[in-house]
């Protein structure tokens, strides 16, 4: 599984990013579409959506990408060389789209569940009490649901590199089935 | 893969930023304010909104380092700059009329220790201790690796660095509290200094919740630090403290006695500040005190001359927002009397919705007299001069 994905995205390195590498910033954006989806709004499972986060938490993220600081391999080739100006240019862009409404429908007792540990995680305190994030904090509202999930997890985990320790703090033992429930009424929450 | 991160994130306790914020201030919507990852121009730094004394002046020195923080000077006039999250170490070059700055080395975990001992550069990571030697010449010079010399503990959260040199040639090392309040384990919540090599470690002060600068008297030669006080207890304090280490061996308070004398909340102990080493003076409620120097040139006015300047990079915890400045510190050799003014202004620009643009965070004084002052927040050095 893992040889294949790394495979893929070798291949669509070398057919399209090295090309859009040299072009400026319109031809940067569809890069980032293509996988982030229209707008920034992803329609690829593990794929985060862009659309409408804050402009700091793009920068941030960004830079961290590109620094080697966070590692995500499919994101290596594509933030190479970007330089700061373009990371605000890219930043600014995505901070300014429509999010597009979640996928699927709120689950009932998921979104209870969610909503009871939101409040005792205290979540809103820094996303915001509708999650649409502010400054250096990702807006979760709307976001893909298992990218949420695997995103908790891996700050829980101490496998993403490159935050603050926060995010480890706040997930600290909370379990897999919660974190599904957290995601579940984050992302549906509007 | 699945079973080595399992096993990864098996014991860790947790930092725990939260931990202590009472049930009244649960909702509170208080959170570290962001930094600034990518370069600012220098013609977006708006220097014309900093206030200073009257005779003194204020320039750009340099800019276009994200998150650089402590200075650290070489002899051939190169500085050394550390950062936190940007993993970066920088070196800036003072080519007279411009300064030109390099990524010295990238990756690391919080890199902010700089120290400059013997023609060599000291970097202190979270976990890792380096020694290039020679760089101002070589600039290509592969790092001596330290780490497994200076038996540096896991936990992250309070233990980035400030590092230095003090004048027994000793390298001084804080090892924070690993949390907000808590009783942690005996290796933090100290100051330690080692040999430089590593060897010869010796605690020599205990009770010191996160300090991120310090530096020695220049007639007693004792060591002054700046230490943050706790979190979540309101927007009052309990206030940063200026220490004085008379001795080895003193206990500073934490996590039972706060600044002048304030028992702390959550682990309250029956005369939690008896045998405790209370500040020379505070520093104002979660200001972040930072870099200090004392003032020994020859440019400022007189009354300047063996005064403390200190870095107060400005609040977060508290609703309305304080520090954001470089105040003017007088006080006695022995710590009495001391009297804390403002100095260099207008990075806040509204403390109640928290508007700010600058964040001045450490100090160094220059050859001719002038102090520069790195602000972390737009990645550049000002230079602070004074003429009649």
């Amino acid at each position: 599984m893992r040889l294949h994905r790394a495979g893929r995205w070798a291949w669509l390195t070398a057919l399209f990013i090295a090309p859009v590498l040299a072009q400026p910033l319109p031809g940067r954006l569809q890069l980032c579409d293509a996988c982030h989806g229209p707008g920034g709004n992803s329609q690829i499972a593990g794929t985060p959506s862009l659309a409408a986060q804050p402009v700091i938490f793009l920068e941030n993220q960004l830079v961290l990408l590109r620094e080697g600081m966070r590692e995500v391999p499919q994101m290596a080739a594509a933030v190479q060389g970007l330089k700061d100006a373009e990371i605000r240019a890219i930043a600014r862009h995505y901070a300014s789209q429509r999010p597009a409404p979640p996928r699927g429908s709120p689950d009932a007792a998921l979104m209870k569940r969610g909503a009871a540990l939101a409040g005792k995680l205290h979540c809103g305190s820094c996303h915001e009490a509708d999650f649409r994030g502010r400054e250096q904090m990702p807006r979760l509202a709307t976001q893909r649901e298992e990218y949420l999930v695997a995103a908790m997890n891996s700050y829980r985990d101490y496998t993403r590199k490159g935050g603050d320790t926060m995010m480890a703090a706040a997930l600290y033992s909370v379990s897999d089935a919660d974190v599904k429930a957290l995601a579940h009424y984050l992302v549906h929450t509007r | 893969m699945l079973a080595a991160t399992a096993v990864y994130a098996q014991p860790k306790p947790p930092p725990a930023w939260h931990q202590g914020k009472p049930p009244a201030q649960a909702e509170s919507k208080l959170a570290p304010l962001p930094g600034r990852n990518t370069e600012t121009p220098a013609s977006e730094i708006p220097i014309g909104k900093i206030k200073l004394p009257k005779g003194f002046t204020v320039e750009i020195w340099a800019s276009g380092f994200p998150g650089g923080r402590a200075m650290a000077r070489g002899d051939s006039g190169k500085i050394y700059m550390g950062t936190r999250g940007m993993g970066r170490v920088y070196e800036v070059t003072d080519e007279g009329s411009r300064r030109t700055v390099r990524v010295v080395v990238d990756k690391l975990t919080q890199p902010s220790g700089v120290a400059m001992h013997g023609g060599s550069l000291y970097v202190m990571a979270i976990d890792k201790v380096l020694r290039f030697d020679g760089i101002e010449k070589n600039p290509g010079v592969q790092p001596v690796d330290l780490t497994d010399k200076f038996n540096l503990p896991p936990e992250q959260h309070h233990n980035w660095k400030y590092i230095a040199f003090g004048p027994d040639g000793k390298l001084y090392v804080p090892f924070g509290a690993p949390c907000n309040i808590c009783e942690p384990s005996g290796e933090y919540a100290q100051i330690r200094r080692y040999n430089a090599d590593g060897s010869g470690m010796e605690v020599i002060a205990r009770g010191v919740r996160n300090t991120q600068g310090f530096t020695w008297h220049p007639k007693t030669g004792e060591l002054w630090f700046t230490d943050h006080g706790r979190d979540w207890m309101g927007d009052k304090g309990p206030e940063d403290e200026l220490n004085r280490m008379s001795k080895v061996g003193l206990n500073f308070g934490y996590p039972y006695c706060h600044a002048k004398g304030v028992l702390d909340v959550d682990f309250k102990k029956a005369g939690g500040c008896k045998g405790v080493t209370l500040p020379v003076t505070t520093m104002g409620p979660h200001a972040a005190a930072m870099g200090v120097i004392f003032y020994t040139g020859s440019m400022f006015p007189k009354a300047y001359q063996n005064t403390m300047f200190v870095a107060r990079k400005g609040s977060w915890n508290r609703t309305v927002k304080f520090g954001f400045d470089v105040a003017n510190v007088r006080a006695g050799a022995d710590g009495k009397g001391a009297k804390v003014k403002p100095f260099m202004t207008g990075f806040l620009e509204d403390p109640k919705t928290a508007k700010f643009w600058g964040r001045p965070a450490y100090l160094l004084q220059m050859p001719d007299g002038s102090m520069l002052v790195s602000d972390e927040q737009m990645g550049a050095i000002y230079r602070v001069s004074y003429k009649k």
